[in-house]
């Protein structure tokens, strides 16, 4: 919480209605230099082309006005909240504790949550959609934070993984008539490997270099697509791939569907209801191959490298072989993902696999604390389902959403969840607040 | 004291055109605390880095126990039993000291009763680490942290251990518990020291053998003890400014 402290409001300089004022006034002369151009200055282009430009004083000063008082407003909060700062001193230490002790259960209870949701939800189609969007990308947040949160590798082309995924499912199964289920490991295995392709050049970048180079590499994946016309069908995409069966039992109204053989009435919410438990499945694979591997050397040789490389050199770590591991399994959870999306939606495109979607995967994985496997869960909750829930804003949507976050990272830097639960123990489990370590400490 | 467990031979290194060795020659013998000592930029860290390959060595020779390791992959080198104490320390600060010392016996071919009986025997040279086995490693002090980065090297059942300054930034009290650790793990232990340091008055003291490094090139060798009354080291290194 240290991060957030206003350094000039509090400690030794008083702070007087004239440094509030101060303050306010070169905050509006700020406003005004940016809205100046930006609002004061309207231009459009006329009937035949030319320039045209009109004035909007008006609104350039009600916008000046407000970020006068809103400084003002700010200042005064600061002042009166103390000089503390941050949303933890306010809460009592009994509030405090009752919180953590809830933090326990909230896992198990989403978890059983999330299980009852078709039950609960079976009649309102437009939940259980949204369940499975959000279940989507609470596995590619798990699956992203294998390379990012634990191996420390920022990747900003996940993306990458996910359409090979997809693609792999849709072309194997309508050139090819093989199932879902036999698929669904090729997928993974695919884009393991390319996950592996991506690694080796990029093995001795890290940070922003690493970040540039996997960009381009989602990208290029997303280009090729486009351009394969042969193969990928282009921009058309491939549509017409076939749904997932019950291990052979197509989940339609015919003859030998499901529904006919269990001798219950058809009902298309059927095929919804798999598919939300099929994701939530593989969510799950993910996640407990993640706290699986965690436990192992290798899980550990991740986090290490993470925190240190030189280290991890004279500790004896093969920095090739942990960078890669790292970056299959994390693209072939991305693969897994990849083939549900194309099993759901029956028609893929390169329209899917977008920059937009890497930087939103990337998004739930940071804002849920890097590392945490609750946090990404939640985060995935908070920002794919309030997406949704405020669809009916329109225009402020991406607004609201942005000042989220914005909060969010204000008042938890390190993410929903900070906490990283230690794997090695002498005798019981202990996890460290993030609270007592410097901020950029990892 | 008989055969030599690391015979280093006219080796060269450098960083691109910067060549940082110009032909060192430096022997540890089996049960030794060897101290190499020089001032800043002399290639005391590269020297201690080269053994482990980075950087490699662009001609020479380093024969540990017999067998010629100069172009074996780094990450092999430390399962030879060698470990190293990197400069600066470099513990993992967000993984707990049960994690950090965990990750110096992952790399070994040690057993689970091997790693349980080294466990305790860093737990006796530096009780502090029990203490703070849950604790995060960037939570420790700087002392707590060189204990760490020393266990953690430990935790390989090394036959070699490498210390890079490993007095560095601590107080003398605490410098002090360090090397008299090192000692310990010499004279009980059998271990074969390698130490860096620019405290050469410690170093030397406490090392069997000392080398001083000069750009590159040893200068100077001989007992801890000879070169302690070199007129040349005492003032260089050890009454510098009041000569």
């Amino acid at each position: 919480m240290s991060a957030s402290h206003p350094a000039s409001s509090n400690g030794s300089e008083p702070v007087g209605a004239a440094f509030i004022l101060k303050k306010a006034f070169l905050s509006a002369l700020v406003a005004l230099g940016l809205f100046s151009l930006m609002i004061g200055v309207r231009t459009e282009a006329g009937q035949s082309g030319q320039l045209e430009y009109w004035t909007r004083f008006g609104d350039l000063a009600s916008l000046v006005a407000a970020v006068f008082v809103g400084s003002i407003i700010v200042e005064l909060l600061r002042l009166w909240l103390g000089p503390r700062g941050g949303l933890g001193s306010f809460v009592p230490p009994s509030v405090q504790s009752g919180l953590s002790i809830a933090g326990r259960y909230l896992a198990p209870a989403l978890l059983i949550f999330t299980f009852l949701v078709p039950v609960i939800f079976y009649n309102q189609r437009y939940i259980l959609d949204l369940g499975i969007l959000v279940l989507t990308y609470v596995m590619l947040g798990w699956g992203l934070n294998v390379v990012v949160g634990l191996a420390g590798l920022l990747d900003l082309g996940y993306v990458a993984f996910y359409a090979v995924g997809a693609y792999s499912y849709g072309l194997l199964s309508t050139t090819f008539g093989l199932s879902f289920w036999i698929c669904l490991p090729l997928a993974g295995i695919l884009a393991a490997f390319w996950g592996v392709l991506l690694g080796f050049p990029v093995l001795r970048l890290r940070g922003d270099y690493l970040a540039i180079v996997t960009l381009a590499f989602g990208e290029i994946i997303r280009l090729v697509l486009i351009n394969w016309q042969d193969v990928t069908g282009g921009p058309n995409g491939v549509s017409g791939i076939p749904r997932p069966t019950l291990f052979g039992i197509p989940l339609t109204p015919g003859e030998g569907g499901l529904a006919a053989m269990l001798g219950i009435p058809f009902s298309p919410t059927h095929r919804i209801v798999f598919l939300f438990y099929l994701i939530l499945a593989l969510a799950l694979l993910t996640n407990w191959v993640t706290i699986r591997l965690r436990r192992l050397p290798i899980g550990r040789a991740w986090e290490a490298l993470r925190e240190d490389e030189v280290a991890c050199r004279a500790l004896g770590i093969n920095i090739t072989t942990t960078k890669l591991t790292a970056f299959a399994t994390g693209a072939m959870f991305g693969g897994f993902a990849g083939a549900f999306f194309a099993t759901r939606q029956g028609f893929i495109s390169p329209e899917s696999f977008t920059f937009q979607e890497s930087a939103l995967v990337l998004a739930i994985v940071v804002l849920g604390g890097m590392g945490s496997q609750l946090g990404v869960a939640l985060a995935a909750l908070a920002m794919i389902g309030g997406f949704e829930l405020f669809r009916s804003l329109e225009v402020y949507r991406m607004l609201v959403f942005g000042l989220a976050m914005v909060l969010i990272m204000i008042w938890r830097p390190r993410g929903i969840v900070g906490h990283r639960a230690p794997t090695v123990f002498l005798e019981k489990s202990k996890s460290i607040s993030s609270d007592l370590v410097k901020e950029g400490h990892g | 004291m008989s055969a030599s467990l690391l015979a280093i031979r006219n080796l060269r290194a450098s960083y691109g055109k910067i060549e940082a060795l110009k032909g060192v020659d430096l022997e540890i013998k089996s049960g030794e605390i060897v101290a190499l000592i020089g001032a800043n930029g002399a290639g005391k860290s590269t020297l201690m880095m080269s053994i482990f390959g980075r950087p490699r060595a662009s001609s020479g020779h380093i024969v540990y126990d017999g067998h010629d390791i100069t172009q074996v992959p780094t990450h092999q080198i430390a399962r030879l039993k060698i470990a190293q104490s990197p400069e600066g320390r470099r513990i993992f600060p967000r993984m707990s000291v049960a994690e950090n010392l965990q990750m110096g016996a992952d790399a070994g071919d040690t057993t689970e009763a091997e790693r349980a009986g080294t466990l305790e025997r860093v737990f006796a040279l530096f009780p502090r680490l029990k203490e703070r086995i849950d604790q995060r490693g960037g939570t420790l002090s700087g002392g707590e942290q060189q204990m760490l980065a020393i266990g953690r090297a430990l935790m390989s059942r090394p036959r070699l251990l490498l210390l890079d300054e490993p007095s560095l930034g601590l107080a003398p009290l605490i410098a002090r518990q360090i090397f008299d650790a090192i000692r310990t793990l010499n004279r009980q232990d059998g271990l074969t020291v390698l130490i860096v340091e620019q405290n050469a008055n410690h170093a030397l003291k406490l090392a069997h053998r000392g080398y001083v490094l000069v750009n590159g090139l040893v200068t100077l060798s001989g007992t801890g003890a000879e070169l302690l009354q070199r007129p040349e080291i005492r003032a260089a290194y050890l009454e510098g400014g009041r000569h």
